[in-house]
């Protein structure tokens, strides 16, 4: 699989995630160029549609980063997304998605480097597998 | 004995409504075809004798009851009665204005299962009833015994009614069914046991009969959405055109949407015209939400629903 | 008259492979739907039951594309689809389906002579095969024509045991029955032995109908709002009647963008019991449930008739057999109250 870059789709929380994204940026952290963030307020609003839609498109992979779990802005819309991306998960890994497909991960407005650390680890784990075929024909 | 749950079932629905206790009963009428029951909505106590009680009183009345005015006592299985206490939970329906009529069930017979088993159509089957704990199948020229694992429905099989108490009134006694879970897990095992790659083709094949007539949606008691995400257009979600992605993708988010409150009645499956299996789909459902968040939708009408609650520590193992 | 052995049965379909797409009823896609011939499978020369998804999918497909586009300079260049069809022969066409060919035919050349059907349908060869064995709950024979009715089909076979009956109906037939070896001369006794086959198939329709009754009624309960109610209370509203319906034939329109700018245009299967049928940005007509359901019977029963001269609906059953709460429009139909003619039927009347 040489050459390959996964296009990763990242739905990250305005208030953490992002904000988390932002500082790795300022910091001039290096972390692979693979993923594309879309804000999101909460990690709460990440429906499972959204992901699959991602995959459907083209994505090889899809992030969505939040809050660490008691520290979401709204309180408890985090709680939502591990439940709700918890079952999206096994769900459609029995339907047939690689399971390095969808992932999940918590990270706060101070955590640059841990921003940078999951972004390299995911990308890493879908250069492993082959490309997003799954919606071709 | 059938016959006296009948009877008994008629007397009490008579007796709601001429007391005027319930403004309807919704129950099960006989259907116009070979071993059809129909759905059937009386407010007259006149109508209570065309209420029936066969194996083949497979419909989940619960999807009518949001629409329905007043209160309503309805017949229901026990899984029918966990999809109205799931409706309860998401406040589509008061409790009080429910008036739960609990019956006995051996288990629905799989009409697709005997036609498969004996090659005959429905219209082409004499008579089909249970002798002892087998079911008895008779047609021109002969009869054959088959055993309640051979022609009950899968979601039948596993029917785990132990714990449910929200009957209002139960008409003789509802017991647990012989299968047990394995038995209705067959088809998810052999499922497991196939590479991801291999799923994902079995998928791409079935959903490529898929003609987007949405009765698995809207048999669905608890897919109860005014505006479902089918209809989204900015953004589209999913195309209106029954393309095998798009269809695949619809089923995937409907179940995932109705995950915590599906009760693996069966209908969807045996509404599909096109003979999907989403059975295999609903079932690993209900197992997942189980194993994951030890809930059973359902169950207990103060509980908040699956997605409402939550636990400081769950899941953890599946977040990076 | 013809005749052709069924042990022959298999060279003439490959004889017509050569320059038809040749169709079959199978059930190998796993619902029973007409399919391109795999060149082996003959089961459907013995056991002929209607399938489940009907014939219309090969005019009017449950998605079709119309055309593709592109952006070009400023502009839309289309991309028009293959405007001819490759030849198709559908084998094993039940006389019902094809009435209901003949009745969607009216709508499709009606003011506007649609040539994504139209290029489709002329291009077809109809084979069909006289039902033996009706459902219980078909109802053909109240609608002016029955199992063997041979009047929409090109060629029509008749099962008498180990042959087929052959009828050339139309000179098309006769074209493409022309050369086929093992199509011999039938007897009279061949012949006696169909018609028996065919009353034996027409004296099987048991349900019934009274379409006169129907009609003088049905202009009278339009407003019988209580009846409609209750006719509707178990509809869920799903498209299994419509879309396997033969004679159904509403489409939605789509167009499929690429991130590009280019895309394509295509049509597909829409239905009228769906609750946003009729939605549009001011209002919904339709958004209760009676008045989709009445729709539906007034469609076939009393509009098609108005607009067509002929009921839009040929009894063939599918909608009552699939349908997930036994909705049965025979009952429907069959308990229509007296009703009361309005206002305006009534200075009609005495005018």
């Amino acid at each position: 699989m040489d050459n390959f870059e996964p296009k990763i789709v990242a739905f990250c929380c305005n208030w953490c995630s992002y904000a988390g994204a932002d500082l790795a940026g300022t910091s001039r952290m290096q972390y692979p160029p693979n993923i594309r963030i879309i804000r999101v307020m909460c990690s709460g609003r990440v429906n499972p549609s959204f992901v699959l839609k991602a995959l459907s498109v083209g994505a090889d992979g899809v992030l969505v980063l939040g809050c660490h779990p008691g520290d979401c802005h709204y309180l408890t819309g985090n709680y939502r997304t591990r439940r709700r991306m918890a079952i999206t998960k096994k769900f459609l890994e029995y339907m047939g998605v690689e399971p390095e497909r969808i992932q999940v991960s918590w990270c706060s407005a101070s955590e640059g480097s841990r921003f940078a650390e999951v972004v390299s680890a995911v990308t890493d784990d879908l250069k492993q597998i082959s490309p997003n075929r799954l919606f071709n024909d | 004995m059938t016959r006296e749950i009948e009877q008994k079932l008629r007397a009490e629905a008579r007796n709601l409504l001429e007391k005027g206790k319930v403004d309807r009963v919704i129950g099960y009428g006989a259907g116009s075809l070979r071993f059809a029951t129909t759905p059937l909505i009386i407010s007259d106590k006149g109508d209570a004798d065309r209420l029936v009680v066969n194996p083949f009183i497979h419909n989940n009345l619960s999807v009518f009851l949001p629409d329905l005015c007043g209160k309503v006592a309805i017949v229901a299985k026990v899984c029918d009665a966990r999809s109205i206490i799931s409706l309860v939970q998401n406040k589509q329906i008061a409790r009080e204005d429910v008036f739960i009529i609990g019956v006995p069930c051996s288990g629905i017979i799989d009409l697709a299962k005997v036609q498969k088993l004996t090659g005959l159509d429905r219209d082409e089957i004499g008579d089909m009833s249970w002798k002892g704990d087998k079911v008895a199948v008779t047609f021109a020229g002969g009869s054959k015994e088959f055993s309640a694992g051979e022609v009950l429905a899968d979601s039948c099989l596993g029917c785990d009614c132990s714990g449910f108490q929200e009957f209002d009134l139960v008409i003789g006694e509802i017991k647990p069914l012989a299968g047990g879970k394995d038995l209705s897990r067959n088809k998810i095992q052999e499922m497991e046991a196939m590479s991801p790659a291999q799923r994902w083709e079995f998928w791409k094949n079935e959903f490529s009969r898929c003609i987007r007539c949405y009765a698995c949606r809207q048999i669905c008691p608890v897919c109860f959405c005014e505006r479902c995400f089918v209809e989204e257009t900015e953004p589209l979600w999913v195309s209106p055109l029954p393309k095998w992605q798009d269809n695949l993708i619809f089923q995937a988010v409907r179940m995932m949407h109705v995950a915590g409150r599906c009760t693996d009645c069966g209908e969807c499956e045996r509404a599909c015209p096109a003979n999907i299996p989403l059975g295999i789909l609903t079932g690993k459902m209900e197992d997942i939400v189980e194993e994951l968040f030890q809930y059973r939708a359902g169950m207990d009408k103060d509980a908040p629903p699956l997605m409402a609650a939550y636990q400081p520590e769950e899941a953890e193992n599946l977040m990076r | 008259m013809k005749k052709i052995k069924k042990q022959n049965a298999a060279r003439l379909l490959e004889k017509w492979q050569k320059e038809f797409t040749v169709f079959v009823p199978s059930k190998a896609s796993g619902v029973a739907q007409m399919a391109v011939w795999d060149g082996q499978d003959l089961a459907f020369l013995e056991h002929n039951r209607n399938t489940v998804i009907p014939p219309k999918a090969n005019f009017l497909p449950s998605i079709q594309k119309m055309f593709g586009f592109r952006k070009e300079e400023g502009g839309y260049v289309l991309e028009p689809t293959d405007e001819d069809p490759p030849k198709q022969l559908l084998f094993g066409i039940h006389p019902c389906d094809a009435r209901a060919i003949a009745i969607i035919d009216m709508v499709f050349k009606d003011a506007y002579e649609d040539r994504y059907y139209l290029s489709r349908r002329q291009n077809t060869v109809l084979v069909g095969t006289a039902c033996t064995s009706p459902y219980d709950n078909c109802f053909c024979t109240s609608l002016g024509f029955g199992p063997a009715d041979a009047t929409d089909v090109d060629i029509m076979l008749t099962d008498i045991g180990d042959s087929f009956l052959i009828e050339e109906i139309t000179d098309r037939g006769k074209e493409v029955l022309a050369g086929a070896k093992d199509v011999m001369a039938a007897t009279a006794a061949d012949e006696k032995k169909a018609r028996a086959v065919k009353e034996s198939a027409k004296a099987r329709v048991s349900t019934k109908i009274d379409t006169d009754e129907i009609g003088k009624r049905l202009p009278l309960v339009f407003d019988d709002r209580k009846f409609w109610e209750e006719i509707s209370a178990k509809c869920v509203s799903c498209g299994i009647c419509t879309f396997l319906c033969p004679t159904c034939y509403c489409f939605d329109i789509n167009d499929e963008m690429l991130r590009d700018g280019s895309g394509a245009r295509y049509r597909n299967w829409d239905c009228c019991s769906f609750a946003v049928y009729t939605k549009m940005p001011a209002e919904n007509p339709r958004e209760d449930k009676w008045r989709r359901v009445r729709q539906k019977v007034y469609h076939k029963y009393a509009f098609y008739p108005e607009l067509f001269g002929i009921i839009g609906c040929t009894g063939c059953g599918r909608c009552i057999r699939q349908c997930p709460v036994n909705w049965d429009i025979t009952q429907t139909l069959n308990s229509l109250p007296a009703g009361t003619p309005t206002k305006k039927q009534e200075t009609q009347k005495s005018s």
